[in-house]
């Protein structure tokens, strides 16, 4: 069942014009009445309206795998993820392990706080039995650690005599630069230190400390590469 | 715009990924992205027709979005954010390739003139449900200044107005395109598909789980 249009009205004329407006949600009541008589615009009407529904209904579509990748790739080249405060993150800085020059020192270094760091001979036993309460535990630990960043501490300062000995050949730019890292590092044992001094049993102060110590050796022992290598 | 219904969990849980990811969180980047790259995409493709510019272009959106996002302070709606800052991607993107050519910054004298339209030699209408992969091709094949309006308005939802500030025109140039955008379409798909008969039951497509 199906009609043949052979030709327009004048009211399909009017109908167009206002198709538009109707359309879009206005009141008009000539497009109504038209579509009711003219199954040729009415068929207009129900086209664009099934048209404007399955718009709204399309699904939507799955970008590929590839876009993450491209994206995380790039925030990761930009630094604009935070590391994450693992072991392994913080041994991955000391790159300066993979040359060769400094490698003894960092070594000599490592085996010292592993010695310092290892059970002694503390009477640690007999505390325990006797006088077991925390704060004499913690007091018996800070000794060690004190022990021990005491020990790092002359291990870096040998690192920094070399240093010192060898500045004098660095461009002033580059010393300048050692020199502001080293700065800032002697800051932060100057105040994990202050803190310790303070609260012994402190063990973020204690960790930064190490950090601090770890990272002026890997500063001093990338300086003497420089000079080494130049 | 109209929003997705977004639940009371769904919206806290996206404003602490939020305040992840401006700490640089890796984790809660990758979820942001999850939770809105289908829409992000979907509108990408749509504008452009294309699924290589539409990869490309969701990658640029989400790049800006991460690179920006420390300055977000919630004043609007994060994923009005997201899209305003999508389409103004593509728009830009389009523009450098000189696609726009049917340009809305033109001043539309037609207005008042009525849509040409194929009347067709039958009275029967469009197949109850135009198929999403006819639908898809059509828009894809519109001239981009209709695409764009079209998508904006009945795919993404935007009202005349926001179409108007987004493409820089008059409220009346935004509906004066749409109404020509869907007679085109119309037209195309009276040409590329079955039609039916006024009367017959219309069976419509189920409603997506986002939107």
């Amino acid at each position: 069942m199906s009609e043949t249009r052979h030709d327009t009205s004048a009211a399909c004329v009017r109908f167009e014009l206002e198709l538009q407006a109707y359309m879009e949600g206005e009141n008009r009541p000539l497009v109504l009445a038209h579509t009711r008589e003219c199954a040729f615009c009415r068929v207009v009407v129900e086209d664009l309206e099934g048209l404007r529904a399955a718009a709204r209904a399309l699904p939507l579509e799955e970008p590929t795998r590839v876009v993450w990748s491209n994206i995380r790739a790039q925030l990761a080249a930009e630094g604009a993820f935070a590391e994450k405060a693992s072991l392994w993150n913080w041994f991955n800085r000391l790159d300066f392990l993979r040359r060769p020059v400094p490698v003894a020192a960092f070594a000599g270094m490592v085996i010292l706080g592993c010695l310092l760091t290892a059970p002694r001979d503390y009477p640690e036993q007999d505390f325990n039995s006797a006088l077991a309460a925390p704060a004499v535990r913690t007091a018996v630990g800070s000794m060690g650690f004190m022990a021990d960043s005491e020990a790092l501490e002359r291990a870096v300062r040998e690192l920094e005599e070399a240093f010192r000995a060898r500045e004098g050949a660095l461009a002033p730019d580059v010393k300048a630069t050692y020199e502001n890292s080293l700065l800032s590092l002697d800051a932060s044992i100057r105040e994990c230190s202050d803190s310790l001094q303070r609260e012994p049993g402190n063990s973020m102060a204690h960790e930064y400390l190490l950090a601090a110590y770890s990272q002026k050796a890997e500063v001093l022992s990338s300086a003497l590469e420089f000079d080494e290598g130049r | 715009m109209s929003q997705p219904k977004t639940s009371a969990p769904k919206a806290a849980s996206e404003t602490q990924l939020i305040a992840r990811a401006q700490r640089g969180d890796e984790e809660a980047f990758a979820a942001l992205f999850e939770m809105h790259k289908r829409r992000v995409y979907s509108l990408c493709l749509r504008m452009t027709g294309n699924t290589a510019e539409a990869e490309d272009l969701t990658q640029e959106a989400f790049l800006q979005l991460f690179r920006k996002i420390s300055t977000f302070r919630g004043e609007s709606a994060f994923s009005t954010w997201l899209h305003r800052l999508a389409v103004n991607v593509v728009l830009m993107h389009l523009r450098k390739k000189g696609l726009q050519q049917v340009s809305l910054d033109d001043v539309d004298t037609s207005q008042d003139e009525p849509v040409k339209r194929d009347y067709g030699d039958h009275d029967r209408r469009l197949l109850g449900s135009v198929d999403r992969i006819s639908l898809s091709r059509a828009i894809a094949g519109l001239p981009p200044g209709y695409r764009t309006v079209f998508v904006l308005h009945d795919v993404e939802g935007y009202e005349h107005n926001e179409i108007a500030e987004i493409m820089n025109c008059s409220v009346g140039n935004s509906k004066s395109q749409l109404h020509k955008a869907r007679m085109k379409l119309r037209d195309w798909l009276r040409q590329n598909q079955g039609l039916t008969a006024p009367g017959e039951p219309v069976t419509s497509e189920p409603a997506p789980t986002e939107r």
